[in-house]
């Protein structure tokens, strides 16, 4: 296997912390510490259940944003800026650098999400003043959203090979929420007697990402045990899903003339 | 030469961006006290639909729930030092965090207290029933959503039958305490008795975590005492009129007939007293009050 797509792939994340991409984790800081000391004055009986609710799901919109925004450009940029040119004179396929870009992405993405998560584990400790085994969970809702973020930035990227910056954005998005109200498109089909409408919402909610799979911070919060299969299931749902853009978007750009 | 000097621009910022910013705060005092009135009536929810809400949440329901719980608290709050008893968001409120998040114990838990309380609360125990038992179907196995239901039919609805039924299916909530069990029996044979009111509250008072219902349950049961204690005096009165054909002034005329070791003294330290028909009374100065919708003796 080739070195080439993790050399892309580090440079693409020593770049994002060059353009200041994790100054958000000041942000993040501020807000947990907010958090942990104003949600017992102004609430009763969650104040551990906040801290948790409130940094899984700055930590979910943190990287929503960050891997929409900075996927999108990905390639973009690097055309912009002509170094994609030096860069495919040299002997790197296509391919090699849609997955190095990828992976970059998703280093930066995971670099960012531990310095969070270790923040709610700090703050969750001041309130606490202690774990619960049950915490443990917290982790995997952590995991959960990492494979997430692993789809939309694939699909960003996927986006950004053919697309506007702004084209890109609207498209992720779209399909985003799409993916989020997918069970949704199920449930139309259910209620309609149309065959066709039927057989439409039924093909939408397969071929649609459905992110409602990874959405488990509300039980993570409450310490509730995640089963075992679903952590495996979600991972190969992630694995596969974000593959199947990857190979997309590295046939695209393959086929794309840069001249 | 430094760039502020080069820069007339950067001294005319630094003058009068603090100016216009103090020009800022004045307007929007005059805008708040404008609005005022606009707010006032603006005191609505406008979605009150959890499931719309929960849909809109894009997968952050959990932590909406939390907003919504938070705003309820907030809500009942504001309204508590000042006279107005028009809590009708409260249920919604509650509704809604309920939806958003079947699984926050505190919404039930604290929200059935917030709606059922007569005189701190919106003295609505059956809309405070609806909530707990949306939070039993969420919650099967919380032995403190069920001991909740049990409470509020006992102490808010004197429907006896329900709450030992209530406090029964609670006693079978694998690691419940088993003081449910003798609580459904107690209020199964003898209704509302002073002694299960007690134990009702001094199990609220031992479990809770909140100071506000702690306080509560402890003014709760010193009116339970005072209230067992004129129960008693009241009875040695009747003895009293029998033997002297007059009623008693005082509890001291009670010990120097005999009828009593020494003078009986209400939860804040004052002796009780009589009135003229002989019914005994908590001192004008005791701060104990005595729930007059408590169970009847029996």
């Amino acid at each position: 296997m080739s070195a080439i797509p993790g050399v892309v792939a580090v440079n693409t994340f020593r770049e994002a912390v060059r353009d200041r991409v994790l100054y958000n984790l000041v942000f993040f800081a501020l807000l947990m510490i907010g958090a942990a000391i104003l949600v017992g004055q102004i609430s009763i009986g969650i104040d551990s259940l906040v801290i948790v609710n409130l940094g899984l799901s700055a930590i979910s919109a943190f990287g929503l944003v960050m891997a929409i925004f900075i996927g999108v450009g990905l390639i973009y940029k690097e055309m912009e800026k002509r170094t994609l040119y030096s860069l495919l004179a040299k002997p790197i396929r296509r391919w090699q650098f849609i997955v190095g870009k990828y992976a970059g992405l998703l280093l930066t993405l995971f670099v960012n999400t531990c310095f969070m998560t270790i923040g709610v584990g700090a703050a969750l400790f001041y309130v606490n003043r202690s774990f619960a085994r049950s915490d443990v969970y917290i982790l995997v809702a952590v995991y959960f959203i990492l494979l997430k973020l692993a789809i939309v930035t694939a699909l960003a990227l996927f986006f950004s090979c053919f697309s506007t910056p702004m084209l890109s954005t609207l498209f992720t998005i779209g399909i985003y929420l799409a993916g989020i109200f997918s069970t949704d498109f199920l449930n139309v089909g259910m209620v309609t007697q149309n065959p066709a409408v039927k057989a439409i919402t039924r093909v939408l909610y397969y071929v649609l990402p459905n992110f409602h799979n990874f959405d488990i911070i509300g039980q993570a919060s409450h310490g509730f045990a995640i089963p075992p299969q679903l952590i495996l299931q979600n991972t190969l749902y992630a694995l596969l899903y974000s593959a199947i853009l990857l190979i997309a978007a590295a046939a695209v750009f393959s086929g794309r003339n840069l001249k | 030469m430094s760039d502020r000097h080069r820069n007339p621009a950067a001294w005319i910022a630094a003058i009068l961006v603090p100016v216009l910013f103090v020009c800022v705060v004045a307007l929007q005092g005059r805008i708040d006290s404008s609005r005022g009135t606009l707010e006032k009536q603006g005191d609505e929810l406008l979605v009150q639909s959890g499931p719309l809400l929960k849909r809109l949440s894009l997968g952050y329901d959990a932590l909406l729930g939390d907003i919504y719980w938070t705003r309820a608290v907030q809500y009942y709050g504001a309204k508590l030092p000042t006279s107005d008893r028009d809590f009708h968001l409260l249920a919604p409120l509650l509704d809604v965090a309920t939806t958003l998040d079947p699984y926050l114990v505190p919404a039930y838990h604290f929200g059935a207290f917030f709606l059922s309380e007569k005189q701190g609360g919106a003295d609505r125990p059956d809309l405070a029933v609806d909530l707990v038992k949306k939070g039993i179907a969420a919650n099967p196995n919380n032995s403190q959503i069920s001991a909740d239901l049990g409470f509020l039919y006992y102490m808010k609805l004197k429907d006896y039958d329900k709450a030992a039924a209530a406090y029964l299916a609670t006693s079978k909530i694998p690691g419940a305490s088993q003081v449910f069990k003798i609580l459904a029996a107690r209020i199964a044979s003898k209704g509302g008795a002073l002694d299960t009111s007690r134990m009702i509250w001094s199990e609220v008072y031992e479990t809770t975590k909140d100071e506000k219902i702690k306080k509560h349950a402890l003014e709760e049961l010193k009116g339970l005492k005072a209230q067992s204690d004129e129960m008693q005096l009241d009875q040695l009165a009747q003895e009293y009129h029998t033997r002297f054909a007059r009623y008693p002034q005082s509890t001291r005329d009670l010990v120097e007939a005999a009828m009593m070791k020494g003078v009986p003294l209400d939860p804040d330290g004052f002796p009780y007293v009589f009135g003229a028909d002989g019914k005994s009374q908590l001192d004008p100065k005791s701060t104990v009050t005595i729930d007059p919708g408590a169970p009847t003796p029996k």
